[in-house]
């Protein structure tokens, strides 16, 4: 069996992304500059009869457990661009959850931009810091936030738990709306660190539905639960950087096209030094379209298949993995002021030479009603139910592998700032 | 003969006025004049509203272009207003920026490559546009932003309207018009004709495209949400 604990959370990674934020500002503080700024307030009123969920020390596959029913947080978010000088600019997006991370206020994001003005038809985008690297299509709102439901993707829900881009990111575009043809087009590359745990939720915990987004360096679990602990996604202890690479279309403001393959080319291997965190070697590929249409109508699909892989618990030298696969479609549509959204997702880890242990599979169904009352309040009501069966529920709590977890919650949401308008 | 159409269009988000055919040019000798209404159609036969049309005279006539302008295209809620303007060879625009956000105006256009560092409020004195042809406007920073700037060196120029026509007064001759469209697909074939203007005081034309538009850009898509 394989626990991932972190009996002795290092305050180094945080230091430094504290002193990261600090250098991005102090830079953009000595130029003379623009800044955009945004702050939000999130609210939730929640029903569940859900699991705790994986930062609780469970297995729930969704963000609230029925202990959590009642008024809860949703989010408090604080977003900064600041540009310095003409082509660079710096952006922090930092925000609190309110469940027991590490630190109450964490940045989910924290980087600097280099936009050159086009050439020829042809941009280079240049990123450094921490992101998201560009896999969502759903994502598409300020703070990585879905404008069609509350939860993400179970997709897109991994990615916010435990994968980032600590590194650069280059992107070439040919902006063929720009000079007069239907199609623009993007290759992407990535060079990162700092995510040697990414897949270490996935192996111990499976998929799960939520919007909670691990801020960098952040902790997921709760030291001491079983079975993910205060196991640390952003961690780099071997000399292999990661790397990404993929392509994205577009049909003017219709059609978006993307793929991407991802490898973090970690050493499968227990952090000696912690002695508690394990390296996941987690690679895998990543494809997705959004469609929009007239009167309101959007789709979106995307698919994620890799495979996470690390030291195993009882044999010297073996491996376990873990292949992982997912998919969903969501179909949106807008009428005025409100937006209904449905989704289904489908999702499933297997288990290779763990005794079965992480194994999971399921599907859930999504249906959110958005009310934007204004630019400043937003009103949410979403259903969700996912039905999945889990290796892990009998070992750790004795219960059915098999659960329906059901979360309704009514989210109020109010943001001010200069780009809120 | 008598002076040229006026045409006016109103920026209805930033209240700008824009005098469009402002100047025409004596054309020295030209016998009396006539209305010449152009319509254009999409394929199925519906108005067009929009398109851009330019008239050049064939039969010798001395080739003026109109009288430059001064234009304005403001940006409001992230978009530009208006997103098209057809303006004379040497007419100036000014970019003011209503919006809160900044903006970094590009265009790499063989017509007029010029970039307006990043900036809010009306900082910038107007851009000049001297070469003819079609500007398109972008912003470094937002980049569902789009808008066209139709530079043009004809001496009858304009947009048609709601109804899809445009009209202007013409001396009696042999003409060629031209149509352009942000929509246009690449390989549309019916965009100009040479017609004549003869004796009767009214001339009509209509064009139809041969192949239907591109879809047209969505407006209705929150500004937060990326592109």
């Amino acid at each position: 069996m394989i626990c991932l604990r972190k009996l002795a959370p290092d305050s180094a990674p945080r230091l430094s992304t504290l002193a990261f934020a600090l250098a991005l500002l102090a830079l953009a503080g000595i130029c003379r500059a623009s800044t955009d700024w945004e702050a939000s307030l999130d609210g939730r009123l929640v029903s569940s009869d859900a699991n705790p969920s994986f930062m609780q020390g469970g297995l729930g596959t969704v963000r609230y457990g029925s202990d959590e029913s009642g008024l809860q947080l949703g989010r408090a978010r604080f977003a900064l661009t600041q540009s310095i000088g003409e082509v660079w600019s710096a952006h922090l997006d930092a925000s609190m959850f309110d469940d027991k991370d590490s630190s109450p206020v964490g940045l989910t994001e924290a980087y600097l931009l280099f936009r050159p003005y086009p050439r020829a038809g042809y941009r280079f985008r240049l990123k450094a810091g921490g992101f998201y690297p560009p896999i969502s299509l759903e994502n598409r709102a300020s703070g990585w936030e879905s404008p069609y439901t509350l939860s993400y993707s179970a997709i897109d829900s991994w990615l916010a738990v435990e994968v980032r881009t600590i590194g650069l990111e280059g992107t070439l575009d040919w902006l063929g709306t720009r000079s007069g043809h239907a199609f623009d087009a993007g290759v992407t590359g990535g060079v990162f660190g700092w995510n040697q745990g990414a897949g270490v939720v996935l192996a111990n915990n499976g998929f799960s539905l939520t919007d909670r987004q691990t801020a960098l360096f952040g902790r997921v679990g709760q030291l001491g639960d079983q079975p993910l602990g205060g196991a640390e996604p952003f961690l780099q202890f071997d000399h292999h950087q990661g790397v990404y690479g993929g392509f994205e279309v577009r049909y003017l403001d219709r059609v978006v096209l993307r793929a991407l393959h991802y490898d973090n080319r970690a050493t499968p291997q227990l952090d000696e030094a912690s002695d508690q965190n394990y390296s996941q070697h987690t690679r895998f590929n990543s494809a997705g379209v959004r469609i929009e249409g007239d009167h309101g109508w959007t789709a979106i699909a995307q698919w994620l298949d890799g495979e996470t892989t690390t030291a195993a618990d009882d044999v010297p030298g073996g491996l376990s993995s873990w292949p992982f696969r997912a998919e969903y479609a969501l179909l949106s549509k807008r009428i005025g002021r409100s937006t209904l959204s449905a989704r289904y997702d489908r999702f499933v880890v297997d288990s290779i030479g763990a005794d079965d242990y992480g194994a999971q599979s399921g599907h859930a169904w999504t249906a959110a009603y958005v009310f934007n009352a204004d630019a400043h309040w937003r009103f949410t009501l979403e259903w969700l139910q996912v039905v999945s069966s889990s290796s892990s529920r009998e070992e750790f709590f004795g219960g059915p592998p098999l659960l329906t977890e059901t979360q309704l919650q009514l989210a109020v949401r109010y943001a001010l700032g200069s780009s809120v308008y | 003969m008598r002076p040229p159409a006026r045409a006016r269009c109103r920026s209805a988000a930033a209240g700008a006025v824009l005098t469009l055919g402002a100047g025409l040019i004596a054309l020295g000798g030209a016998a009396a004049a006539a209305t010449l209404v152009i319509n254009v159609q999409t394929p199925d036969g519906r108005a067009l509203p929009g398109a851009i049309v330019t008239v050049r005279a064939l039969d010798g006539a001395p080739h003026h272009a109109a009288t430059p302008l001064h234009a304005i295209m403001d940006q409001v809620n992230r978009a530009f207003a208006p997103d098209l303007l057809v303006i004379p060879v040497g007419s100036t625009v000014e970019f003011p920026n209503s919006d809160s956000v900044s903006h970094q105006i590009y265009s790499f256009s063989p017509a007029k490559r010029f970039q307006l560092p990043l900036y809010r409020g009306k900082p910038y004195p107007p851009t000049h546009f001297d070469q003819p042809g079609v500007v398109t406007l972008g912003c470094n920073i937002h980049d569902d932003m789009l808008a066209y700037l139709v530079v043009t060196d004809a001496p009858w120029y304009g947009r048609t309207d709601s109804a899809g026509a445009w009209s202007t007064e013409l001396p009696r001759g042999h003409y060629r018009v031209e149509l352009w469209h942000p929509r246009l697909r690449d390989n549309e074939t019916d965009l100009e004709r040479e017609f004549t203007v003869g004796d009767a005081d009214r001339a009509d034309l209509t064009l139809r495209l041969s192949r239907p538009l591109q879809p047209a850009p969505l407006t209705d898509r929150p500004h937060s949400w990326d592109y």
